[in-house]
């Protein structure tokens, strides 16, 4: 096989996949972020015409932080952002926590009702995201499920459709699948034979779990940590369907701002502000990759 | 021994609490929805609705628009799962094989995808796609869905190429198998569990997709997920419950397929870079 691995051909056969998201994920991204700051020109000239208090450069500059001033002076942008980044930490938490639990459950004590659960949890995955936010807008609503239950006991139980609420609970149970299978994974790659060797020698459960268990899957919990923010960083389906009018995630924001207000410069800089919280998430898991790569060997 | 049974009792109790926490949690919502199909009306505070009726079903089965987002639907996501496995399994195999320049640049690039708000990513595509007069287009939903699905296609296959020992391949070739018979016969069959997963995986980020499947495809194309947005605004529930059902079965179906290598972790093994 030897003959067949020439770098050339590798190079050649990569290429076609990253072409596509260079032309039509990169280019637009370069196009938005030039357009965000006041470019009208090129692939720019249609939207700048269709769109709403588009901002401009003054003659003889080159750029206008105008959009950039006019969205953080906005008075819903501070209150949105607290509770686009208030939601990313709570529902990563929440889920992390829930996805270590199953995953050491699953290797400490295995049978039938860990590896149910785990099943379970992933069964989101296969449900489309826009049913996931209906049903459980409809599950917590003021008429749904967890009132009528609870009003059987007597007790007057909490509205969660359309508070903040429901926009966590609905993203922690579309991003369960994700992190329970790469986590549960990363346990379960771990030899037993280590952590019988730590138990034959007196380390007790805790330190078990906290000294081999927990830093041998560091890599697959740091990837669960990375995605599931990303995701929620960026979300709008469950938010725009469950949500309360205001404060809103900066995703249904940028929505508004692109379908309702129609002025897609403003949106465009609601990208570029989720852009730079998630990029920042993404090189943590880039360089905690690379850094586990280069440890072992394999870079 | 006395306290250690105690502290298995308090382990089962916590464990069947969080077992029905977890239950409820997860498959409370969707049960939910579902009676909410089969239910004439319902009346706060009963749990049952007033009455049991599949009317419902008629009204999906009998509108044009609903059958035609079907229709849609079905048709769409299989093509852009060929597609994209066409674009990207060569690639797959390429980062799995061989070591070429930029090898590392190109895995970031396509993860990066992930990290640009999708609205806002095809907030700025449309301006491109007008004016490659892609909207409104068949070709231009596909290209919208197809990105959603590259990370899965060439991520997941990659770590499948390279579970497969390179020692397995060079001994067919030592035993006389041509190359293609070899990558045929050998590499690609070993490989394909994490194909498979791939390709799961691609089919529902598709079927999925509906903020970019809207915004280039309507009113020409209207898919079951486009279509479930604007029919939650406009109908009755109950339709919107018979619709879920529906728009869930395709999904449903695959995971029963290929739910033993997703939860035996090629999903997982996928997603971390070599």
């Amino acid at each position: 096989m030897k003959a067949l691995r020439s770098p050339a051909l590798g190079f050649l056969m990569a290429l076609p996949p990253v072409l596509l998201v260079v032309a039509f994920v990169g280019l637009p991204i370069v196009t938005a972020a030039l357009f965000s700051l006041g470019r009208t020109d090129g692939l720019n000239q249609v939207i700048a015409m269709i769109g709403q208090n588009v901002h401009k450069p003054e003659a003889g500059q080159f750029f206008t932080i105008g959009a950039y001033q006019q969205i953080f002076a906005d008075v819903r942008f501070v209150p949105d952002l607290v509770l686009t980044l208030s939601v990313t930490a709570i529902v990563t938490l929440v889920v992390l926590l829930i996805a270590v639990s199953l995953g050491l459950l699953l290797k400490l004590r295995g049978g039938w009702l860990p590896n149910l659960l785990t099943g379970l949890s992933v069964v989101p995955l296969f449900i489309p995201v826009v049913i996931a936010a209906w049903a459980i807008l409809m599950f917590y609503a003021q008429d749904g499920f967890v009132r009528s239950f609870l009003s059987l006991f007597g007790i007057n139980g909490p509205t969660w459709g359309y508070t903040s609420v429901s926009i966590v609970l609905g993203n922690i149970w579309t991003s369960l699948p994700f992190a329970v299978l790469m986590v549960g994974s990363g346990f379960q790659s771990i030899p037993d034979s280590m952590i019988e060797a730590a138990k034959d020698s007196g380390a007790s459960l805790i330190a078990v779990i906290r000294r081999i268990l927990i830093p041998m899957a560091g890599v697959p919990i740091t990837i669960a940590t990375t995605f599931t923010a990303i995701g929620v960083l960026g979300s709008f389906t469950v938010a725009y369907f469950t949500g309360p009018n205001t404060p809103q995630m900066l995703g249904v924001e940028l929505n508004n701002f692109f379908v309702g207000f129609n002025q897609p410069q403003q949106a465009q800089v609601l990208a570029f502000v989720i852009f730079f919280f998630a990029s920042a998430i993404a090189a943590t898991y880039v360089w905690a990759n690379f850094r586990t790569a280069k440890d072992s060997g394999r870079v | 021994m006395k306290p250690i049974t105690l502290t298995r009792a308090v382990q089962t109790t916590l464990l069947t609490v969080f077992a029905f926490l977890l239950t409820v949690f997860i498959l409370g919502p969707l049960v939910w929805l579902a009676i909410r199909a089969f239910a004439t009306t319902r009346t706060y505070p009963n749990l049952l609705p007033d009455g049991w009726t599949l009317h419902w079903w008629d009204v999906v089965f009998n509108d044009s628009s609903m059958q035609s987002a079907i229709i849609n639907s079905l048709v769409i996501s299989p093509v852009v799962v060929v597609a994209s496995a066409i674009i990207c399994l060569p690639a797959a195999y390429a980062f799995s094989r061989f070591t070429f320049f930029g090898r590392k640049t190109f895995l970031v690039v396509l993860f990066a995808v992930n990290s640009f708000p999708k609205m806002g990513l095809f907030a700025a595509m449309a301006s491109m796609f007008y004016a490659l007069n892609l909207m409104g287009t068949f070709i231009g939903v596909v290209i919208v869905q197809i990105l959603g699905t590259v990370i899965f296609m060439t991520w997941i296959p990659a770590a499948a190429f390279s579970s497969v020992a390179p020692s397995l391949e060079e001994a067919a070739r030592d035993a006389g198998a041509s190359r293609f018979r070899v990558f045929f016969s050998v590499t690609l069959r070993l490989a394909m569990p994490g194909i498979l997963v791939a390709m799961v995986m691609s089919f529902l980020a598709a079927f999925d997709e509906a903020q970019g499947t809207y915004l280039v495809g309507a009113p020409t194309f209207f898919t079951m997920p486009t279509a479930m947005y604007s029919m939650v605004q406009n109908y009755p529930p109950q339709v919107s419950a018979v619709f879920s059902i529906l728009l869930s079965i395709p999904s449903v179906l695959l995971m029963l397929a290929a739910r033993k290598h997703i939860l035996g972790g090629q999903l997982a093994e996928g997603f971390q870079i070599r």
